[in-house]
This record gives C-alpha cells, sequence and structure tokens, in this order.
C-alpha cells in the first residue's frame, strides 16, 4: 500500500502544534540494541528522524489501534507500543522516569479513536451545562465516559464547595447534585479530593494497595453501576460528616458557655 | 520513510460510515478518472480498486488539506498547498457529493482539536469546572488553548 509520504512531511513541517517531541531511545527490531532517535508527535502520528534538524525522516508510526504499555527494565525507563498480536510491538527507552511518564501519556491520550470519543462527551457536556444554564440555576454536571483502555473515572469536586458554602442537600439519589446557585460557584474547585487519575497509575512507588484501586481488575464497560456505588459512598459519606457537624454547631449554641458538669 | 503498513491495512479495514464507489481522478496532468472504492477512516483515504483486494491501492493523510466543491457532484481535494494539483471525486448524487466534504473535513485531527478546546473554554466559562481534569488529561499539550488565549466563538465549530 502506498502512503503518499509528501503529504505527512508537509504536516509534520507545518504549524499545526506539536504535542510532544524529543530524545527516546528505539529499539531495533530483534537485536538488543537501541538507537536514539529524535521523535516528533503530532495528532495520532509519531515522526522520527536521527536529529531535530534532519530534513530526511526516517518513519512515521501511525497511532490507532495500539496499546501503551510502560515497564521497568534494569534501571531502564521503557514502554512500549503494541498493535497485538501478529503485528507490531515498538519499544522505547527514555532517559528518565520522568520522560517515560511523560511520553506513556502523550501517547495514550494521542489516538484519533480517543480525541473522537474526547470531543463527543464535551459537546454533550457543553449541551447540559447550556441548558442549565438557560433553566437560571447550575447543577454542577457529573459525567463519566468509557475511554478505550482506560478505566473510567467518577468524581464530584463541586461537592466539596457545597460542604463549604452550608447548603443543604437535596434529598435524592447518591449521585444527585444539590443545586448550588451560579454565584456559589468557585472558578477553581478545591480539591478536597485525592485525585485519581484514571489511567496513570503511579510509576515511581511501590504499586497502590489493592484496596486503594476499585478500578484495577474491572471491566468498565461492565461495571458502572458498581464504580458508581463506590464513588458514591463517598460522598454520601462527606454528606453525613458535614450533617453531623452541623448539628453539633447548632447544639453547642444551645448550650451554657460553661459546662459545670 | 519507514511505516507501518501491515497495522495501516489493517484500519483501513475497520467499519467506516463513509465508503463508496467513487470515480477517482489522480493530481497528474493526462490522470483519468478511475472507478475506485474510497474508504474514510479516522482521517485517512484509504483508496482500493473494485477487486477486492487484501491491502488498499494507497492512503492519504487528511490534514493540511482544503476540500471543495467542483459542481455538483464533483469535490476536489487539494495537498501542500497545491491549489492545482487536486484529487477530484465525482459522486452519485448532490446529496452524497455533500455528505463526503461534511465528512472529510470533520475527520481531520485538527478539526476535532479545535472543537476540543471549544468545549473546553465554553464548559469552564458555564460551569467553573474544567472537563478535562476528570480524566486526568489537562495538562496535555494537545488539550491547551493556543498561545493562552480563549478561542473566539467561530461560527463554523457550531455547525457540527
Amino acid at each position: 500500500m502506498k502512503l503518499h509520504e509528501k503529504i505527512l512531511t508537509h504536516y509534520l513541517s507545518c504549524t499545526s502544534p506539536v504535542d510532544k517531541e524529543g530524545y527516546l531511545n528505539k529499539k531495533k527490531n530483534r537485536n538488543d540494541t537501541y538507537h536514539r532517535r529524535w521523535f516528533v508527535l503530532k495528532a495520532n502520528l509519531l515522526f522520527y528522524q536521527e536529529r531535530p534538524a534532519d530534513r530526511h525522516l526516517l518513519g512515521v508510526i501511525v497511532l490507532e489501534g495500539c496499546a501503551v504499555q510502560h515497564s521497568e527494565t534494569d534501571g531502564h525507563f521503557t514502554f512500549s507500543l503494541v498493535f497485538g498480536p501478529g503485528l507490531k510491538t515498538y519499544r522505547f527507552a527514555a532517559v528518565d522516569r520522568q520522560g517515560q511518564e511523560s511520553w506513556v501519556k502523550a501517547l495514550h491520550s494521542a489516538s484519533h479513536c480517543y480525541l473522537s470519543m474526547l470531543v463527543k462527551d464535551l459537546a454533550r457536556q457543553y449541551e447540559e451545562a447550556k441548558q442549565q444554564q438557560s433553566l437560571g440555576e447550575s447543577h454542577p454536571s457529573v459525567s463519566a465516559l468509557k475511554l478505550p483502555t482506560n478505566s473510567f473515572l467518577f468524581t464530584t469536586t463541586q461537592q466539596t464547595a457545597v460542604v463549604r458554602e452550608g447548603r443543604s442537600f437535596s434529598a435524592s439519589t447518591l449521585l444527585q447534585a444539590p443545586s448550588i446557585p451560579a454565584k456559589a460557584v468557585a472558578k477553581k474547585s478545591p480539591k478536597l479530593w485525592t485525585r485519581r487519575h484514571a489511567h496513570v497509575t503511579p510509576l515511581n512507588g511501590p504499586a497502590p494497595l489493592y484496596g486503594e484501586w476499585p478500578l484495577v481488575g474491572f471491566d468498565p464497560l461492565e461495571d458502572f453501576s458498581t464504580l458508581h456505588e463506590y464513588y458514591g459512598q463517598e460522598v454520601k459519606k462527606v454528606r453525613e460528616d458535614w450533617l453531623k457537624s452541623r448539628q453539633k454547631e447548632e447544639d453547642h449554641t444551645e448550650q451554657d458557655l460553661i459546662d459545670l458538669g | 520513510m519507514r511505516f507501518n503498513e501491515k497495522e495501516l491495512v489493517l484500519l483501513s479495514r475497520q467499519p467506516s460510515e463513509r465508503a463508496a464507489e467513487l470515480g477517482m481522478r489522480g493530481p497528474k496532468k493526462g490522470d483519468v478518472v478511475k472507478k475506485r472504492l474510497v474508504k474514510l477512516v479516522v482521517n485517512f483515504l484509504f483508496i482500493s480498486g473494485l477487486m477486492r483486494k487484501r491491502s488498499p491501492i494507497g492512503a492519504l493523510l487528511l490534514e493540511q488539506c482544503r476540500v471543495e466543491r467542483e459542481d455538483s457532484q464533483t469535490f476536489s481535494i487539494a495537498f501542500l498547498d497545491e491549489a492545482e494539483r487536486k484529487y477530484v471525486f465525482e459522486c452519485d448524487t448532490e446529496e452524497q457529493c455533500a455528505e463526503w466534504i461534511d465528512s472529510i473535513i470533520k475527520a481531520s485531527y485538527e478539526f476535532m482539536r479545535k472543537n476540543l478546546i471549544f468545549y473546553r473554554t465554553e464548559i469552564h466559562r458555564l460551569t467553573g469546572k474544567d472537563p478535562l481534569e476528570q480524566y486526568g488529561i489537562s495538562d496535555e499539550a494537545r488539550f491547551q488553548v493556543s498561545n493562552g488565549r480563549p478561542l473566539p466563538t467561530v461560527p463554523f465549530l457550531v455547525a457540527l
């Protein structure tokens, strides 16, 4: 199959943004040798050449249908692009952990399919946000997306703003976020929740306890309701705690100032 | 230039909503119209002969190209800023022609990126939340507003 190369080289050199570039060591076929190459990630294409200034491109990898896997081999910060049985596996080594992590992250979200799903999800959130605005109140939009090779993540960061504002909760399901007037919505929601990155497992420390990561071992396509329940528990607990603390305050104001026992 | 041909051929076999037999003429002088199976998968246009061989004949990356209507049933794609050298495609109906133009424009990665940035900015403006945070990708260079300036509400983005 002929790939129109000039179109690709033109795209590489044009003004559209480069998503990531840098030196990586690329493993040569079946040998154990690595060659240092300059890589440029643009859209769903990973170009490589010997040096940044080179006009001659050595090659390109189309990043559709591959999984990005990181590994640690003898102190080398390796990762690979795996296309599947009977297909290629490209192996790379970064110079340090930071390089490895940032390349893995960038390559993971590079495919056209990934971007397409993300755009669809955001389009939906946008419509919801517009509708809610026209209704005159702001329900924080709560959504989750099943991304390929990801466990999806469900958060309600807006909840923390509510706790601080001391507003009452609407009685309903765990998911139902309380209604908050638009003014009360913080520009940047306070992050009392520990951020759990959906697809970036910590590479530095030891693997977290299995219990910490409810998404490990789950099939996201089947267990949405389980995840929903799991994260809902945290929300429930925070609400209960807040209600309790509010209750305590009220109690205090009714008691004598001095407790004579 | 090396590329992952086997994987790209596999990509060409993925389901697509935009695949049809069209009359296609190449960009060079003297190129004649030939009936081809044209298939749009992600941001690639795969061209095959009608004989259903194992691999397509060729693959065109649909980035930095200009898609234009030539007449009621014909559209063209120009690459490399070479307005004169175009690939010309003849459709069966006006409607089919319009659908192809629309699909090709929207298939471009750059087009999708612009939309994503638009939605991200708007959702943040309307709700105060960055919708990419929940996926842990808010720092990715790919999804940043260029030059830190918010994108204007460009009419063409809304007409999806």
